[in-house]
């Protein structure tokens, strides 16, 4: 997969309009993209192998000791003097507001020039390959059971091109993701929909996690068309990888998003160096630290990927930041600056976000809980950093009784409570390890970028509903 | 667009094709308290073309993104590979809408104003309500946008709307010695009101100092709670996702015509009409992206499932004579409450209201609430509440009262009976 050739053809012309924009501003960078998204799909009754809409263009960030400001467009060409005075005057402000600009310091522009490629397997597949398995998983789903009233599969490529210039600074990277997906729709007097889901930087795993145990799927459907919805109350919990995942996401990765802390919008930047979660349990992030959708190689910011460490045996160690809020804050950034799009403002936002595996066996784990649920499964999650409060939605949860997994499946269940309770209740953690690369994340309700969670098992106490 | 619409119809072995076009011009403004910290304006155009062609009885469709900067030879191979991968699909035949050339916009009064002076009326507007001892707006984004949006295609649609529209992203803070609470306000409007805008953060900056003294109360209760039209809008939304065309003809709708949603005589019954313009509304359209004109559709009546919708390729794959095209707004009846009698938790902000219609669930988390206990009302907080949705919608009432939340337009409040609150 090369990099993109329209961004290649830009460099030239990219730094002559730094250049240009250099005699406004004191600091000036041109982040260009070009991504694009092709998708298989294909159920009981149709198919279809389409791009989804990409993003191709570009977005320049000033910053004049001051404000920053910033302007998207589609491409960068003519006249470079006239363009950059059009720039000028596009994000100029009304006269009222130029007495209320933030003050802040420098940006340094460390030299570095390199260009990032990570190979995949994409070029490997024809269209008609790809779009006959999902035709025959498919089948092969509807086909399972007699009570299956639909089969859906999935194959999406995602490539990703980017081009980060400022006056000293040229960096290019170019690198892909792959999501699978299989879905089964069952009724057996109740609807339900079981779904498998795969995420890797190769096809060929995709195709190899789909093509498997398709009895164990129509199994859980067969399960969650006769699941029951759980009496409300605090049990005693196993989380899947997923779960885990979910909670490093919400319970604590959006708290340290540090532009929330310049705005004095997150709790922890008050607990930097305290214990905030169990002494068993450790969080990262960063698109350095494993392998997964949301590992670039720089950030839209043009920030070298990290692996940042969170939280530490318990202790909160530090957030995660991009350019603007680290400058606010007088820190370095951490790589963490990341845009919904070429259209969108950079925020400081999570990547692959996870928590260490521990010493703990699963077997062990369930063992230990006389009643309570394994939840398995991310739906949804919704973050409040500045008071704490967590929501997180399992698609379903097997009761554990007397140390075993029962046949009783609940669905679906609404974990919920207050961060620093449920982050210290951690009193197993399991040595599995996964993370998952197939979730998008929004900053309140807007803002959606690729990201992955996960880690091992946790043993916690928690709120169900 | 030219270039592709030429390109387009010179390809001899296509059978139709689709181009749609979205241009979008802003100005966004974002501060950090009271300070403007980032200006950014964007000048964005994207296209997703569609090529058509019809193969062995069936027909085939695949869809490419295009870009101006894209060289002839270039738009060239991307049609030639959507033709290519059309060959592999094999679906029903349907027929694309045909005819209709207009250019229309969705009323607004914000084209009348610049965006720079907008902008610092908006944010005058809402640091307006900035004025309560101990409260602050920690941080606020103003997005001022123009949307264009242009469908072409081989049977003759020609087709343009525009809408100015704003939204407003702003948090309301309060801080004591103790400790600091915030909520959050996601306001959009295509009408600008300055004086709306400062009633509609004031009653937040309230609401806000409330959730500071916010206890959890004592638990479990089985109590009626009071939804607002954040969180009814999602519940409609879910019932008419339900209904949709798609859904339906994808099997994995719960729903049919005639099915009673709201059966026994406690309810409000719910008449929930899908349309394609509300007044106020950022999602009003004339046209869906398929260049369909949208057809208003009742798909609730009384309570009684009565009325399907969506796009022109579904609605023709289950024999609709005349679909109505994605219709994005939803207009619910109101009832008859007027008052609400006895204890009841009026909700405040959830985390995001939970419904699963396969699993007959509907809860949530709730950050802030009005407990009406007597004559007694208090701020709480920490609690979840759930229930049976069936159960709930077969109690359900409906405010007299309306108001307009995004693509919503209904009942101001509903109550939802015997709900469990841990």
């Amino acid at each position: 997969m090369p990099f993109s050739a329209f961004l290649d053809g830009k460099r030239t012309v990219c730094k002559e309009l730094v250049a240009e924009l250099k005699k406004t501003f004191s600091y000036v960078s041109i982040l260009g993209v070009d991504t694009g998204e092709t998708v298989y799909f294909a159920d009981k009754a149709l198919s279809s192998v389409s791009e989804s809409e990409s993003d191709r263009g570009f977005v320049i960030k000033m910053y004049n000791g001051r404000s920053f400001f910033e302007y998207s467009l589609d491409d960068i060409n003519g006249d470079i003097a006239e363009l950059a005075s059009k720039i000028v005057s596009e994000v100029k402000i009304d006269p009222s507001l130029e007495s209320r600009m933030i003050s802040a310091g420098a940006i340094a522009d460390i030299p570095m020039k390199k260009d990032f490629l990570r190979e995949n397997d994409f070029g490997s597949y024809e269209d008609d390959y790809l779009l006959d398995f999902c035709k025959k998983t498919s089948k092969k789903t509807v086909e399972a059971d007699e009570k299956v009233l639909n089969g859906f599969a999935v194959i999406m490529t995602y490539t990703v091109s980017k081009l980060f210039i400022t006056e000293n600074r040229e960096l290019s990277q170019c690198y892909g993701w792959a999501n699978g997906a299989v879905m089964a729709v069952y009724s057996d007097g109740k609807m339900a929909q079981a779904r498998r889901v795969a995420a890797s930087d190769k096809l060929a795993d995709i195709i190899a996690k789909m093509s498997d145990d398709q009895k164990g799927l129509i199994d859980l459907a067969r399960h969650l068309a006769n699941a029951k919805q759980i009496k409300p109350g605090v049990y005693d919990v196993i989380t899947d990888s997923s779960i885990t995942g979910l909670i490093a996401h919400e319970a604590f990765g959006h708290g340290v998003e540090m532009d929330q802390f310049v705005k004095d919008r997150a709790l922890a930047k008050n607990c930097v160096g305290e214990y905030v979660a169990s002494p068993i349990s450790s969080m990262h992030d960063g698109a350095a630290a494993t392998l997964s959708v949301a590992s670039y190689f720089f950030d839209d910011d043009g920030v070298l990927a990290q692996d940042t460490e969170i939280i530490k045996d318990g202790i909160l160690m530090r957030g995660l930041s991009d350019l603007t809020s680290a400058t606010e804050l007088g820190t370095t950034p951490t790589g963490n600056g990341r845009r919904d799009s070429h259209k969108r403002k950079a925020y400081a936002r999570m990547t692959n976000t996870f928590f260490l595996p521990g010493n703990d066996k699963l077997e062990d784990m369930i063992a230990s809980v006389k009643h309570g649920y394994m939840l398995f499964e991310t739906n949804n999650g919704m973050e409040d950093p500045k008071n704490w409060q967590i929501q997180c939605t399992a698609e379903y949860g097997i009761e554990i009784v007397d140390g075993k997994l029962t046949d009783n499946y609940v669905s679906p269940v609404v974990m919920s409570g207050y961060v620093p309770d449920l982050l210290k209740s951690i009193s197993m953690v399991s040595d599995s390890f996964e993370v998952i690369g197939a979730g998008f994340c929004g900053k309140g309700y807007k803002e959606w970028v690729r990201v992955s969670d996960g880690g091992p098992n946790l043993k916690v106490r928690v709120k169900l509903g | 667009m030219k270039k592709l619409l030429s390109l387009l119809q010179a390809q001899k072995d296509i059978s139709g094709y689709r181009v749609a076009k979205t241009r979008t011009v802003s100005h966004e403004l974002f501060f950090v308290h009271k300070k403007l910290e980032t200006v950014r304006a964007t000048d964005t155009v994207k296209y997703l073309a569609t090529v058509y062609v019809d193969h062995d009885g069936f027909r085939g469709d695949s869809s490419f993104a295009y870009h101006d900067s894209l060289t002839e030879d270039e738009c060239l191979a991307k049609i030639n590979a959507a033709k290519k991968r059309a060959l592999l699909v094999n679906n029903q035949m349907y027929d694309l809408p045909a005819g209709g050339e207009y250019e229309r916009k969705i009323g607004s009064n914000i084209d009348s104003y610049e965006p720079e002076k907008l902008g610092a009326m908006i944010a005058d507007a809402v640091y307006a309500a900035d004025t309560v001892e101990g409260g602050s707006i920690n941080a606020l984004e103003i997005f001022i946008y123009n949307d264009t949006l242009t469908v072409v295609n081989s049977r003759g649609v020609n087709k343009t709307q525009s809408i100015n529209r704003v939204m407003i992203e702003a948090i309301p803070t309060f801080t004591d010695e103790k400790q600091s609470v915030e909520l959050y306000e996601d306001y959009r409007f295509t009408e600008f009101d300055p004086e709306k805008i400062t009633a509609e953060i004031s009653e937040k900056m309230r609401e806000v100092k409330d959730r500071l003294t916010a206890a959890k109360p004592k638990v479990p209760l089985n109590i009626n709670v009071v939804l607002r039209p954040k969180e009814i809008s999602s519940i409609i939304k879910e019932l008419a996702n339900d209904l949709n065309y798609t859904s339906i003809y994808r099997h994995t709708n719960l729903y049919k015509t005639g099915d009673d949603l709201q059966p026994g005589p406690d309810a409000d019954k719910l008449t929930v009409t899908m349309k394609g313009r509300i007044k106020g509304s950022e999602n009003s359209a004339y046209f869906d992206d398929d260049g369909l004109d949208l057809t208003d559709t009742v798909i609730i009546k009384d309570g009684v499932v009565c009325g399907n919708f969506g796009s022109s390729t579904f609605g023709q794959y289950l024999g609709v004579d005349k679909p109505t095209g994605k219709l994005p707004c939803a207009k619910v009846k109101p009832g008859t409450l007027d008052s609400i009698d006895g204890d009841y938790l009026e909700c405040v902000s959830m985390s995001g209201i939970q419904l699963d219609l396969y699993n007959d669930y509907i809860g949530g988390e709730i950050r802030l609430a009005y407990y009406h206990c007597g004559n007694k009302i208090t701020a709480v907080t920490g609690i979840t509440m759930s229930g049976k949705l069936s159960q709930v919608l077969a109690k359900l009432r409906l405010s007299s009262k309306t108001d307009i939340f995004k693509a919503y337009e209904g009942p101001a409040y509903v109550v939802l009976k015997d709900m469990t609150v841990l």
